[in-house]
């Protein structure tokens, strides 16, 4: 027998042979799920060329240059707030112990249930003429100085005191689990606790908090509400100018073109910062973080400092909400609001369903296609979550239009009929372009339980004559239940709390709570929109607080 | 009944190769051991006989049918080839006998043939328990049974006394292959500890670096091995360089490598070849006692003797029957 070379083995024929071998119905499922996610991308990238918009020119002369400064400031801003609030909170709770400290560790997660919108609101609330900062001044006799906040740093502060907890949460992870050795091995040189902390823990903890931090920006640049309350031109509010103030779609295309851009050189520098890293897996080496004995009055300065997040990020604007609430609900709660949280809770509910199957059904085909190059493009699923909901909304809006005028057109040729859309400003476009955004936060939990089943299960179930599709529902589903269950209560709370897709691409009959608190808003009406955001804040709040149990009983 | 021709596999493209170009055939009925270290390709090697892995060359026949090659895959499904898993792969969320019932849910007689392999493995008592209530050596069983009723025509298990503490492993290592041997089912079994492979294969296959280097019975592995590798695998060898030839007066072939086995060379004057040596330290190890030597010319070496009254210099030699010799 000859020796076949490595050469015979890889030309270009004998590849051709095992990639018509390997290909299979997943690949192809694979390609399309990723195809469908990816669209509204492409759809935006092709459109670029039917040029700009009469106003480009208009926009670039006299509005680009703020857009990309006020985005710019508060990606800077937000970024500054959001590592003080994040990462000091997340080594004090992890470091110290002191009272409350329980408490506050959850409590402190608890901001990313009020969407930053909706603390705007509250925030303009309180300092307002008129509003409660005034009363508190006047009730105590004092004279009324009023802060002004509705600018470009008062809309950083409200972002970042919102947002800070995906800082937190990712940096309390890595103190946690990871900082116990470091901190053993210094102390053991002799090493002081504020120089082990920045020379030490901080350089090794950065990949971790940079990840939170990356979260963060896109949620500042995904943000519509809070910068229209507060009158900052950004990319997002001026993708929504262009698009219902001035009607020019293609003016909206460039822009979202460009904010894309910005997302994508975000993501690069994400990966660029952590290229030397390497995960490793510690299981046994590592103990949890013990906790050191402080002072009393050191415990009251920590227990103020920690504090003092929560008290702005969630407290306060939840008991601005409140007293608003408490003002209105006669007013605000009818029948007609009844309907319109169930219609939210429907549209939530649908979403999530068809979010976590689109999840799975990626997850599973990559799995199950056999060529590589098919499962690395499975990954770019994910991205969606980095775009914009508004582009994302406009991303969508292309090709709908288009099949929909493609569709109406052959039913008018073939059964001289003139149908409205079909999709575009339907339900089908809202929950497509739903998917899309929230594809990611479902697929990271799936994918994480689906890690934890060991390999070797599915071949077992192969090799005993059961086919991958069988196997998944006897063995693999309820092995990663855990996973789907987190995953549609993720995306669940991610549709309720959504803005800028939702105001792009609902049908017209259909409202949210998230939609009409920004209309009880914009119309002057803001303690009206306390109601349906108190709504939106409970039911993120309880999931919240199960998942924290589901997860920790794992 | 298993037929493979220069199947190779490498997981980057060419560069390295976890399997390059081996091939060999199995007889119906018989227990075969592959033996390699890790990194040897054993592991891919049966993975691809499996199914689970697509080879970049050559091809695989199951009784006189091809299903891997170039241009054709059988789903591992369809193979009707059991596998123990190294982990044992039991489903967490099923009891024994569920465990057991999944491969065979389409028989008609399900539940004869789970107790009759229940009984086999000696669980029949056990089979509402779930794999996490069992001891690794009970997992083991289960893993087997599950393997076997679907009566596949090839079973492979998987480095399957690894996960086991020495004492459990020699007796189950007997347990598990008297089963097999009871059932007549071909068996291959992989495995990196040579003792293991010895006590119950028919044949061994020997993996080194992704290639077969000898396929044979373990009587002629012993005696004639190809390689320095696979002689050292039985045990230690010392190699016969031109220098330690002149020192025992044994002129051998020049054209080929020579060894001999360290148990292999005695302490007296009665063998073929001998010499002199003084005794630099000597190692009681129970049974035997191991010197540490040196020859006059100055090379030192290591030989086990059963001896207890060394003197401090001694006559050292072997016979030429138990010179191995290898074309490298």
């Amino acid at each position: 027998m000859k020796q076949a070379g490595s050469n015979t083995i890889f030309s270009l024929k004998n590849r051709l042979f095992r990639l018509k071998r390997d290909s299979n119905r997943w690949s192809i499922i694979t390609l399309v799920v990723v195809f469908l996610i990816a669209l509204p991308v492409i759809s935006i990238a092709v459109k670029l060329f039917d040029g700009p918009g009469e106003t480009w020119s208009h926009i670039v002369a006299h509005l680009l240059f703020q857009y990309v400064y006020n985005s710019f400031y508060l990606l800077v801003v937000c970024s500054v707030l959001v590592l003080l609030f994040g990462v000091t909170t997340s080594w004090l709770v992890s470091r110290f112990e002191f009272p409350f400290r329980k408490q506050l560790e959850w409590l402190l997660i608890l901001p990313l249930a009020i969407p930053s919108y909706i603390v705007a609101y509250a925030y303009a609330g309180i300092f307002d003429y008129g509003g409660t900062l005034e009363l508190i001044q006047r009730f105590m006799g004092l004279q009324f100085t009023r802060i002004d906040i509705m600018n470009r740093f008062g809309l950083a502060f409200v972002l970042s005191i919102s947002l800070f907890p995906y800082v937190y949460v990712s940096s309390r992870a890595f103190f946690l689990n990871q900082a116990n050795n470091l901190l053993e091995a210094s102390r053991v040189l002799g090493v002081k606790e504020w120089n082990s902390f920045f020379k030490l823990i901080l350089p090794l903890a950065r990949p971790a908090i940079i990840a939170g931090l990356i979260l963060v920006l896109m949620e500042v640049l995904n943000d519509y509400g809070a910068a229209t309350y507060f009158g900052v031109s950004t990319f997002t509010t001026g993708i929504f100018r262009s698009w219902f103030s001035l009607e020019e779609p293609e003016t909206a295309i460039y822009l979202s073109a460009l904010l894309v851009l910005l997302v994508f050189a975000l993501i690069l520098f994400e990966k660029w910062q952590r290229r030397h890293i390497q995960f490793t897996n510690s299981k046994s080496g590592n103990k949890r973080i013990y906790r050191k004995k402080i002072s009393k009055k050191m415990q009251l300065l920590i227990l103020v400092m920690v504090s003092f997040p929560v008290l702005f990020g969630f407290l306060l604007p939840l008991a601005q909400l409140l007293y608003w609430g408490f003002l209105t609900y006669s007013a605000v709660f009818e029948y007609q609001f009844l309907l319109l949280s169930l219609q939210t809770f429907g549209i939530a509910f649908i979403t999530a369903t068809f979010t976590v199957i689109f999840a799975t059904l990626l997850i599973f085909s990559a799995k199950w296609n056999k060529i590589g190059v098919i499962k690395n493009l499975s990954r770019l699923g994910v991205l969606g979550y980095a775009i914009p909901g508004a582009v994302v909304a406009i991303g969508v809006m292309i090709p709908t239009i288009f099949i929909d005028k493609w569709l109406i057109g052959t039913m008018h040729s073939i059964f001289s009929y003139t149908s409205g859309f079909l999709i575009h400003g339907t339900l089908i476009a809202l929950v497509y372009a739903y998917v899309i955004r929230f594809l990611a936060v479902a697929y990271n939990p799936i994918e994480s339980t689906t890690l934890k089943v060991s390999n070797t299960i599915p071949d077992a179930s192969k090799t005993l004559g059961v086919g991958n599709f069988k196997t998944f529902f006897k063995i693999e589903f309820p092995l990663i239940k855990t996973g789907i269950l987190s995953a549609f209560i993720l995306v669940f709370i991610d549709v309720l709390k959504e803005l800028p897709l939702t105001l792009i691409l609902k049908p017209f009959h259909i409202n949210t709570l998230a939609v009409k608190a920004f209309e009880y808003a914009s119309d002057e009406r803001v303690m009206e929109a306390a109601i349906p955001s108190l709504f939106i804040i409970f039911t993120a709040t309880i999931p919240v607080i199960f998942l924290n149990r589901l997860l920790a009983k794992n | 009944m298993v037929r493979i021709e220069s199947l190779s596999k490498s997981f980057d493209k060419g560069k390295t190769f976890a399997l390059k170009d081996v091939s060999f055939s199995l007889k119906e009925g018989d227990v075969y051991a592959i033996v390699g270290e890790s990194g040897s390709g054993k592991t891919t090697l049966i993975r691809l006989i499996a199914g689970l892995e697509t080879p970049d060359s050559g091809f695989i026949e199951l009784n006189g049918i091809q299903v891997s090659s170039i241009k054709k895959m059988v789903s591992p499904e369809k193979r009707n080839i059991g596998l123990v898993f190294q982990e044992y792969a039991l489903f967490p969320h099923l009891s024994l006998l569920d465990n057991i019932l999944y491969g065979i849910s389409k028989l008609k007689n399900k539940k004869d043939r789970a107790q009759e392999v229940l009984e086999l493995v000696g669980l029949a008592e056990m089979k509402d328990r779930y794999p996490h209530q069992l001891s690794g050596g009970q997992q083991q069983r289960v893993a087997l049974a599950r393997a076997l009723a679907p009566k596949p025509s090839l079973l492979i298990l998987d480095e399957p006394f690894s996960n086991l503490d020495s004492m459990l492993r020699s007796q189950l290592r007997n347990e598990v292959f008297d089963i097999i041997k009871k059932t007549g089912v071909t068996a291959i079994f992989v495995t990196h500890d040579t003792q293991d492979a010895l006590s119950v294969a028919d044949e061994i296959l020997i993996l080194q670096g992704g290639k077969l280097v000898q396929k044979d019975q373990a009587a002629n592995l012993y005696t004639k091995p190809t390689s320095v590798y696979v002689a050292s695998l039985f045990g230690n060898t010392i190699q016969l360089s031109k220098e330690l030839q002149s020192v025992f007066e044994c002129p051998l072939k020049t054209d080929c490598c020579h060894a001999i086995r360290n148990e292999n060379i005695a302490i007296n004057d009665e063998c073929e070849y001998v010499t002199h040596a003084t005794v630099l330290k000597k190692t009681f190890l129970g049974n035997d006692t191991q010197l540490l030597i040196k020859l006059d010319n100055g090379e030192h070496l290591t030989v086990i003797t059963k001896h207890n009254n060394i003197t401090e210099r001694i006559t050292i030699g072997f016979n030429s029957k138990d010179v191995l010799e290898f074309r490298e």
